[in-house]
């Protein structure tokens, strides 16, 4: 009704909500300003907020001469795009039956995949390590990836979200003979697209920050990934910040920018839905 | 629209990167990898090394040198437990930087190729320029490992432009820095902030001339006791910390290089390869003051155990195994060792380093970078850093009892019993799992 | 008839663990297969190698129960819990109410708080290792007061807590904001039609239509909470005096770190029993929705 009038709690509102953005976003605004700063600078007291020059590209430059990182982001793009299709994939199957059918030791079968979230990823490392290289995949990027895709926190989000679906939709579906993948892919997933999206980010981002696997399985500089590289500026001795903060500031970028792209996705697809609904 | 210049910029990216040229090899040479574990400058400094060695002495013996960065030394030892586990030993490197951790994993590997292996085959080769105690390091239950490559001490940082002012010499023992705690100072300023921890309780027991563990510290076989309770040292030691702590001079927490570099910590302990950075922060804000590690007390002989990295080997056949050692002499030769000490505030493992122009001239110009070596010239042979088996445990275990015994007021020997329970507890499940 | 129902039922299993299978199969060969031999280790003699070397029955366990470190671990972890998951529940569905709908700006708002959640766990906890640095770091300076944060055993715990939760948020409203959004328009409608107020919408109606994605977070947030290690072992190492050692920090370094595998799997199975339980807990809690 007054949506569009703009009145003094609207204004507070606003102001409340800049806060706020600011107040969470202010650990990588506090980042971003620390990587211009200079050793020295980041001793001097009183501690302060700013660089002395925004113009000292100093630690970006050590980013990208330590290591070829140009290769690094290619192989982490690639590796965590191929973990978030197969495990985005597997998890939608999986949710799908989950949701729509009926069968034996469903509840047991969902709790044991449920169980992988549990384990401590880095008890099973050394046994994978072994299997990965049984399977001859050491210094590939199918041997990064093959050991992230089981999704099963995607799996349980997406059994929700497809629960949540009108079931009239399903069977509106079948009467028009769509078979249980062609519901799945045209009709479910597009309706629930908020869901997944987010949770593709999510497998995005966590597979973008591996560290441990991908340094452990490749062998060569040519496989290793940013996360690999940035350790890179970081020494057992000591610690030079204001590079650490340049390299975290360098990675996520490609991240961030999925995420401007992505928001469109999302949105779109709301007002879509507004539209037809 | 903005979607197509996103995309087309990804693209460009991609194309861009994987078009990088990588170096190709001539067919002729061998190819020996060298895994490391160097970041910041140290990792400049090692890669500089390398390129200059791929460019003159060995293009002329036919060997080239790849550079691996294998994360941190926890993560490399990591990686070579997983590889010796799988049995995958052909995608181990032929040389490979090692700290302490992977002392005891490396030194039961067959695949090893240690440095008294290499004596059987080539008896004539000599270590002589290696300095005794660096190389005395890497011996494992008499087994020669590997040799020294990145070798550091602990050593006392102090802010010289303070203490001068307030006519204070540098410190020698733990008495002298809890005495300036009655010089009138800076409200918040802190004169000492330190909680010890296996090489540090281990530095200060050898200085009462006892070990922390028994096997010589563990470094003649495996350690199932302490060995500083029933002589004392322990507790002489815990009482002088308690002493300490009450002048009001000693802070129960670890020292921050950046709270010393802002010039709120008068005094550290801290590695002797922590001095480049050091300066880089301190930033000429004050003058840095470097000297020798802190003793007990008067009485107690000075000095610190060394520590850092070594380097080994595996086997991968006569041929590579012999260029992998002509890789190793370069690295560990005597410029090579000179540059990386003056680059990365190690202290050159080699004597004939020492003896170079550059490394001479380098220290009149910054005698703060002597005291490393000097330190080590004068710790005495007996003081042998720690190896134990569950090293992350004893390391954390020592901290938190002293930190204890700081923050609850318990007394020495309280400590020294709670210490002697947890700490043979670890050695004796360890024990119990290897036999 | 009868007989048509009963294929149909015996197809619909069968196509049931056709959908199954690729994740099923990826769980089992690299979760639940390492997982077994954790098991195994955890009975018996394990050497630095990784080796059995022979069965101890529950002396491992034993021995774990006995140590102080333990009861620390165990202590710091349920502490953990208990404050990061509603706190970031809280934080996270405050923050997806307040940018859900769309008012000018709110695009920029969302896709900033959202971004934080592409900050690595080690990334962040660099940055609030310096920010909270009682010397250096900005917050003391700004604020005026003269905590010691990381260095003092009764706020450390609190300092880990910050990270956690800091890294939780971006997800959690990313989460909620899309909930809310997909909320029925028509019934809050027709709700406030019939003079219902602003809270009376939000307790009891949008919150009980967005149940499923409140226990999805609380649930995904608790295993989480339980598994808290990164920022412990970049930040405080477990100190000062094991005022934030947890229990899979204790995994690494009384495991990994010792080379005493048979003790990290004992750890990680306890960690694995608790963590189940919570679960079960949780779901259970919220029978009816889903599939529970």
């Amino acid at each position: 009704m007054k949506k569009h009038s703009f009145s003094l709690p609207d204004a507070a509102l606003l102001l409340l909500r800049i806060f706020l953005c600011l107040l969470v976003v202010f650990p990588c605004v506090y980042a971003f300003l620390g990587s211009f700063k200079t050793a020295d600078e980041f001793s001097r007291l009183p501690p302060r907020l700013f660089p002395d020059s925004f113009l000292n590209l100093s630690n970006y430059e050590a980013v990208f001469t330590l290591a070829p990182m140009g290769r690094y982001f290619f192989n982490s793009a690639g590796t965590t795009l191929l973990v978030c299709i197969v495990k985005l994939l597997s998890a939608m199957l999986a949710a799908y039956a989950f949701t729509y059918f009926d069968f034996r030791f469903k509840k047991t079968l969902f709790v044991f995949l449920l169980g992988t979230m549990m384990i401590p990823a880095d008890t099973v490392i050394v046994t994978n390590y072994q299997t990965v290289s049984r399977l001859a995949l050491t210094d590939t990027w199918l041997g990064i990836a093959i050991v992230s895709f089981a999704g099963a926190s995607q799996m349980f989000m997406l059994t929700q979200a497809f629960s949540q679906a009108p079931l009239a939709l399903r069977q509106a579906a079948f009467l028009d003979g769509c078979s249980d993948l062609r519901f799945l892919f045209s009709v479910l997933l597009p309706y629930c697209r908020p869901v997944w999206v987010t949770l593709f980010m999510q497998a995005f981002v966590a597979q973008w920050n591996a560290y441990l696997w991908p340094l452990l399985v490749t062998n060569s500089d040519r496989m290793r990934t940013v996360q690999v590289g940035i350790s890179m500026l970081t020494s057992t001795e000591d610690t030079n910040y204001q590079v650490i903060l340049a390299g975290t500031v360098a990675a996520i970028l490609p991240p961030v920018l999925l995420f401007i792209l992505v928001r469109r996705l999302i949105s779109h697809s709301l007002t879509e839905g507004a539209v037809s609904g | 629209m903005k979607k197509h210049v996103l995309s087309a910029l990804f693209s460009a990216l991609f194309l861009l990167t994987s078009a990088l040229p990588f170096s190709g090899l001539a067919q002729t040479t061998v190819d020996v990898t060298f895994w490391h574990s160097m970041s910041e400058e140290a990792g400049e400094a090692l890669s500089r090394i390398v390129e200059r060695y791929n460019e003159t002495t060995g293009a002329e013996e036919g060997i080239h040198v790849t550079l691996v960065y294998q994360g941190k030394y926890v993560d490399s030892v990591t990686k070579m437990n997983s590889m010796l586990n799988s049995g995958d030993t052909e995608h181990l490197p032929d040389v490979m930087q090692l700290d302490a951790t992977g002392k005891i994993v490396y030194g039961a590997a067959d695949a090893a190729y240690t440095v008294d292996e290499l004596l059987q085959e080539a008896p004539d080769t000599d270590l002589s320029d290696y300095l005794p105690s660096a190389l005395q390091n890497w011996n494992v239950d008499g087994v020669q490992l590997g040799v020294p490559f990145a070798t550091s001490t602990t050593l006392t940082y102090y802010n010289k432009t303070v203490l001068d002012g307030l006519g204070i010499p540098a410190p020698e023992t733990l008495q002298e820095i809890g005495r300036i705690a009655a010089f009138p100072l800076e409200e918040d300023a802190t004169v000492y902030a330190c909680i010890p921890n296996t090489p540090s309780l281990a530095n200060w027991l050898g200085q009462l001339g006892s070990y922390l563990v028994d096997c010589e510290n563990g470094s003649a076989g495996m350690a199932e006791r302490l060995d500083c309770i029933q002589n004392g040292a322990l507790e002489t030691f815990l009482q002088v910390w308690k002493d300490l702590y009450d002048t009001g001079a000693l802070a129960n927490r670890e020292a921050s290089t950046d709270e010393f570099a802002a010039g709120k910590l008068l005094i550290m302990t801290a590695s002797s390869s922590t001095i480049a950075s050091l300066e880089n922060k301190i930033g000429g804000r004050f003058e840095l003051g470097v000297c020798a590690y802190p003793k007990v007390n008067e009485a107690s002989s000075s000095g610190a155990t060394v520590s850092g990295s070594c380097l080994v080997m595996f086997d991968h056949g006569q041929e590579k195994r012999e260029a992998a050692w002509k890789v190793i002499r370069f690295l560990t030769g005597p410029e090579a060792q000179a540059e990386f000490a003056m680059k990365a505030g190690y202290i050159p493992a080699v004597g004939s380093a020492l003896q170079t122009d550059t490394w001479r001239s380098f220290i009149l110009q910054h005698p703060q970078y002597a005291a490393g070596a000097e330190q080590l010239a004068l710790t005495p042979v007996m003081m042998r850093s720690v190896t134990v088996g569950p090293s992350a445990d004893f390391y954390y275990s020592i901290m938190n009892d002293v930190s204890e015994m700081l923050d609850q007021d318990l007394s020495a020997s309280e400590t020294a019993q709670m210490m002697e329970e947890d700490l043979t507890g670890m050695l004796e499940q360890f024990a119990r799992n290897n036999r | 008839m009868l007989m048509s129902l009963k294929r149909h039922k015996k197809r619909e299993q069968a196509r049931a663990y056709l959908y199954l299978f690729p994740i099923l199969l990826f769980s089992v060969v690299f979760v639940y297969y390492p997982f077994l031999k954790t098991a195994l280790f955890s009975v018996s003699t394990v050497n630095f190698m990784g080796e059995i070397t022979g069965f101890s029955g529950l002396d491992n366990y034993r021995y774990l129960f006995s140590r102080r470190e333990f009861s620390a671990a165990l202590g710091n972890t349920l502490r953990l819990t208990a404050i990061n998951v509603p706190l970031t529940l809280l934080i996270a569905l405050c923050l997806g109410k307040l940018f859900s709908n769309s008012r000018p700006g709110n695009g920029l708002f969302q896709t900033l708080i959202a971004s934080t959640m592409a900050v690595s766990m080690s990334a962040a906890s660099m940055t609030f290792r310096v920010l909270l640095n009682p010397t250096i770091g900005w917050l003391n300076a700004f604020l005026g007061i003269g905590v010691r944060w990381y260095e003092d055993r009764n706020t450390a715990l609190y300092g880990i807590l910050m990270v956690t939760v800091w890294m939780g948020i971006g997800f959690g409203f990313l989460l909620f904001q899309a909930a809310f959004r997909n909320v029925d328009r028509s019934v809050v409608d027709s709700a406030r039609l019939d003079g219902a107020g602003g809270m009376r919408i939000l307790l009891l109606i949008e919150l009980p239509l967005i149940r499923p994605t409140i226990l999805y977070s609380v649930c995904t947030n608790t295993i989480l909470a339980l598994m808290t290690s990164g920022p412990v072992m970049i930040i405080t190492k477990g100190g000062p005096s094991r005022a934030t050692t947890t229990l899979i920090y204790l995994m690494y370094t009384t495991g990994y770190g010792s080379g005493n595998y048979a003790m990290a799997a004992c750890i990680a199975i306890v960690s694995f029993f608790l963590t189940l339980l919570f679960t079960l807990v949780s779901l259970q809690s919220n029978k009816g929705e889903g599939i529970g």
